[in-house]
């Protein structure tokens, strides 16, 4: 028996079954797997001429709201697909439908956000020929989805007037993975106490690059700037 | 909450340096969370024992040490 660690083997032998433990350097993110799905799924959404755009938001931020009446404002038929992230129900891909988009959702059940694998799954489903943009809406969350990148070229993130103006302070790393700031519901502004100024005082304390647009999909305010930064990627993509 | 997805997909990493290591167990993790990766890591603390109950990391301790931005990562590990 060996004297040291008192196995059955005899003579020289490495103690890996010794009490001493040793250290291994690791360095490995745990988004990383993540991560690179996510980019192999851009990319090759890029290179079918696919603009995929994300968006993100607490629940009842009015992210299909908005998409309704963006996809209503674009009318470009066949142009668009959507990705819907819900832990149930098919409710907003049958209004995704209703504007004659094309759709698959996701029902994620307990699981709090989409991630890159389980879009790259979702589009399994979805018959992408002709179109230009791919929308993927998240699970109505402004915490989980921030870690957990889901192939989009560029994500939006909701921010409704019945929110609050200090959620951007509150939840800055959703902020920190996107291109794009709304404030929605606009025509709420009035009745509530939401202070644009301040609260786009906060985006710039925490995101400072991050450009930001108040709008109504229901009144259509600011629905003219929303669209050209919608066509402007689209147009990126296609060149 | 997605912590225990998290847990997976830490216990997933440190298998295979374990593996690769020729080590028997895994007895200590140490992770490295940013304020801005979206983890709580008491949930990750909490999740931990309960993912790694039965595999090669089963009773391993786990320490998580602040870090900045977006970071979340296994730095290092020790196995026996």
């Amino acid at each position: 028996m060996c004297g040291s660690c008192g196995c059955g083997e005899t003579g020289e032998h490495v103690h890996a079954h010794s009490s001493a433990s040793r250290r291994i350097l690791v360095e490995e993110s745990l988004l990383a797997e993540n991560e690179r799905h996510a980019r192999r799924l851009e990319a090759s959404l890029r290179a079918r001429g696919i603009d995929a755009i994300g968006l993100v938001g607490g629940p009842g931020a009015g992210k299909t709201t908005l998409l309704e009446a963006t996809l209503v404002s674009l009318a470009e038929p066949g142009a668009d697909a959507v990705v819907e992230g819900d832990c149930a129900s098919d409710l907003d891909a049958r209004r995704m439908a209703a504007v004659g988009a094309r759709v698959t959702q996701v029902e994620t059940g307990s699981l709090c956000h989409l991630d890159a694998h389980l879009v790259g799954h979702a589009l399994e489903a979805l018959d992408l020929e002709g179109v230009r943009r791919l929308w993927i809406e998240n699970v109505g969350n402004l915490v989980c989805p921030a870690a957990f990148s889901c192939g989009e070229a560029r994500r939006v993130v909701l921010i409704s007037a019945a929110e609050g103006d200090d959620k951007p302070e509150k939840y800055p790393a959703i902020l920190a993975s996107a291109a794009l700031m709304l404030i929605t519901k606009s025509d709420l502004l009035p009745h509530v106490d939401f202070d644009v100024k301040r609260c786009l005082e906060r985006v710039k304390q925490v995101a400072p690059r991050l450009p930001a647009l108040v709008l109504s999909a229901r009144t259509g305010e600011g629905m003219a700037e929303w669209l050209a930064w919608v066509r402007c990627g689209s147009a990126r993509g296609e060149a | 909450m997605h912590e225990a997805k998290l847990c997976l997909e830490l216990l997933r990493i440190a298998e295979e340096h374990r593996t690769r290591a020729g080590a028997g167990r895994i007895t200590a993790l140490r992770l490295q969370v940013g304020p801005l990766s979206g983890v709580s890591p008491s949930a990750l603390a909490r999740a931990f024992p309960i993912c790694a109950a039965g595999t090669t990391a089963d009773g391993a301790l786990l320490r998580i040490d602040e870090a900045s931005g977006r970071e979340l990562r296994l730095a290092d590990m020790e196995v026996i």
